[in-house]
């Protein structure tokens, strides 16, 4: 009996792998209905290119730890020692302490990723909501992922996390931003259509940057790019002309020479450019003549003095887990008194209903034998229902204590057995 | 109540430039918003205390070194205030903050009360005289903080060392457009405030009195200022050029105020 999570991810498993395993749309809804329907009281999946997690609840035993694992087995074709190998069970407190690392982005392939909190969110809200079904996602994992939102959006505001670039489109960003400030309006060139060319012009678009121009050899490529992220499209001829205007000169060829020379960039000042120029070379080999790095108002910055930024991001990062951390093990620890407590009310509720129906019963004879008016038969009433709830606060307040401090199935073990409950017929 | 005031904005000051250096030291990427609400109480209590300078003494806190030097503390906060609610430049405080607490803390040390030196030249126009003349100094002083970090940044950036100095600092371009905002600020107040007292010299003196220490550097401040707004025009550089400016400018006028004030010993008047 317990919440489980059972899953691969990055850390375990290769991508081959995770890429059979991964689902989504109707794949991820048949699969809830299915686990649901296999020994899961409660079921979300969590499902994204890099791991794929069922967290399940289950009443009695550990069928719905056993049914994901047997379905992620078998959806990845994994063989018994290859399962083994890559998937990973953790139940109660350890599967509530890795979601809350999930959702704080420290188990993420990039550390503090901001994207990972909506992913567990839309997650959630897929198990949560009926959409004509019934929802594989109830009380307990309910309260489980409202509380880890929760802890990740503390974390978030209270640490430094998901502080700085984590990437390399990002950290141009970041260093454009040091330079210019707002990016709103800046005129910006990329040279070359590649995907390294268009991730970082997705970036600046995204920091409001204008009046792009693409510019390539052939002149094809750069009009799907423009046909996509819209701006000019160009071919090298213009280089020298734009390199007058634009703010920011983002260049990842796989020309195997140099693209813009530094007597090219020097021509612009002479020619009357006043702005500083960014120059960020992305390309391997370089695009840009290193010299052209020393004439006063240009910041060149190639591949590595970008992925210096990103290593340092992420080493500032690393700094804030342990700060993150005390953050996630309030949150368990709160979930946990709340879930234990929660495991102590069926017997509670047995315990009372047990002692109310022996009151009502033993009243009744009474009641019959005596032959007493209303009013005293009222005061009899009163005076056994107080007797009974004086009899049963101790226990009462026994049981939610020990489910507080994790002893909770031992104590209502002993309820069970002293009160006779199990011999009623089980009223929980 | 004067003093005990000075007092509080001092600690409040020294709170807000501890707050700052922490925050640089412990590579965060910026100030807290608490620092600001710091620096505003600061500058209120400290506008508590020159109002009641004024109130018990009759006249405006302009006269005098301890007044003088705690009205000109005063003014760069609110540059500083000003600059840090209207723009990311809160980390200029880490430059300005010890500037204003070195002079509020000078002002308590020689003592926040008149001069008792009767002047010549007093009254409504002397006051305008005074204020813009320290508007102008306030400005330059934060075209100063703001050319340093302009300058700490941009070697940075040219060095390709992404430190503390590059999470912390502000743009470049935020950097250059508030050493300009400054600057221009700075120099009509002190210009027009040079021209007042002037105006007021050959009115009633018949003379430019250019031997008069407060006059030397008055002017020398003056001809820096404009050097400061004239490195701004030309090519590519220019930027870091006013910065360059800027600060060894600023050191300049700083260096030929102590010179000048040793030499004119006794002259209360003089800032």
């Amino acid at each position: 009996m317990g919440v489980h999570v059972v899953g691969l991810s990055h850390h375990t498993t290769p991508l081959p792998i995770r890429e059979r395993v991964t689902l989504d749309g109707p794949e991820l809804h048949e699969a809830l209905h299915a686990l649901h329907g296999a020994g899961a009281a409660e079921v979300v999946i969590f499902s994204t290119c890099n791991r794929t997690e069922i967290y399940a609840r289950d009443d009695a035993d550990d069928a719905a730890a056993g049914a994901a694992h047997a379905f992620l087995r078998a959806r990845g074709g994994l063989s018994e020692e290859d399962a083994g190998r890559f998937v990973y069970t953790r139940s109660d407190d350890a599967a509530a302490r890795h979601l809350f690392r999930v959702v704080s982005g420290i188990d993420s392939l990039v550390l503090g990723e901001p994207q990972i909190q909506g992913q567990v969110r839309s997650a959630y809200e897929s198990a949560a909501s009926q959409n004509g079904r019934e929802r594989t996602a109830g009380p307990i994992l309910s309260r489980l992922f409202e509380t880890a939102l929760s802890v990740g959006g503390r974390v978030r505001a209270e640490t430094r996390l998901g502080a700085g670039a984590a990437s390399v489109p990002s950290a141009a960003v970041a260093l454009a931003r040091k330079i210019f400030g707002s990016l709103q309006g800046r005129s910006t060139v990329i040279v070359g259509a590649g995907e390294m060319g268009e991730l970082t012009l997705q970036c600046l678009l995204d920091e409001g940057v204008s009046g792009v121009v693409v510019a390539n050899r052939t002149a094809q490529r750069a009009e799907n790019l423009v046909a996509r992220l819209g701006g000019e499209a160009a071919t090298f001829e213009r280089l020298p002309e734009l390199l007058r205007t634009a703010s920011i000169v983002a260049c990842a060829t796989a020309a195997p020479h140099h693209v813009i020379s530094a007597d090219m960039v020097a021509r612009a000042f002479r020619e009357g450019r006043k702005e500083p120029m960014l120059l960020l070379d992305i390309a391997l080999p370089r695009d840009v003549e290193p010299g052209a790095g020393s004439i006063d108002g240009v910041f060149l910055y190639d591949v590595d003095d970008l992925q210096q930024v990103v290593d340092s991001t992420l080493a500032q990062r690393r700094g804030e887990i342990d700060r993150a951390d005390a953050i996630i093990g309030h949150g368990v620890s709160e979930f946990m008194t709340w879930y234990r407590g929660r495991s102590v009310v069926p017997v509670i509720q047995a315990l009372r209903g047990h002692a109310e129906q022996l009151r009502q019963a033993e009243l009744e004879r009474a009641l019959r034998s005596a032959h007493l008016d209303p009013q005293t038969a009222a005061a009899v009433d009163v005076l056994t229902k107080q007797l009974l709830n004086k009899i049963l606060h101790a226990p009462t307040t026994r049981l939610r204590e020990a489910a507080k401090d994790g002893r909770e199935g031992e104590v209502a073990e002993a309820a069970r057995y002293l009160f006779g409950l199990d011999e009623m017929g089980g009223q929980d | 109540m004067v003093t005990i005031l000075h007092g509080v904005a001092l600690l409040g000051y020294l709170a807000a430039g501890v707050l700052q250096t922490v925050s640089f030291a412990g590579e965060r990427a910026e100030v807290p918003r608490g620092g600001v609400l710091l620096i505003g109480g600061a500058a209120l209590v400290q506008l508590g205390a020159l109002v009641a300078f004024g109130a018990r003494f009759g006249e405006l806190p302009l006269v005098g070194l301890g007044p003088s030097l705690s009205t000109l503390a005063f003014l760069i906060a609110l540059f500083l205030l000003f600059a840090t609610i209207a723009s990311d430049a809160r980390p200029v405080g880490l430059v300005l903050l010890p500037v204003i607490v070195a002079l509020l803390a000078a002002a308590l040390l020689i003592g926040v009360r008149p001069s008792g030196e009767p002047l010549a030249f007093s009254g409504a126009w002397f006051s305008f005289h005074v204020v813009l003349a320290f508007v102008g100094v306030a400005g330059f002083a934060f075209a100063f903080a703001a050319g340093l970090l302009y300058l700490l940044q941009f070697r940075e950036l040219k060095s390709k060392r992404f430190g503390r100095i590059f999470r912390f600092f502000p743009a470049l371009n935020t950097l250059d457009r508030l050493g300009r905002s400054s600057a221009v600020v700075g120099f009509c107040a002190l210009t027009a405030g040079l021209a007042l007292g002037w105006a007021w010299t050959i009115r009633f003196r018949g003379t430019f009195a250019m031997g008069d220490p407060q006059v030397i550097w008055g002017a020398l401040t003056w001809v820096v200022f404009a050097g400061v707004l004239g490195a701004r025009i030309g090519g590519a550089g220019s930027n870091r050029r006013a910065a360059l400016v800027s600060v060894w400018g600023f050191a300049l006028v700083v260096l030929a105020y102590v010179v000048l004030r040793l030499a004119q010993a006794g002259g209360a008047a003089f800032l």
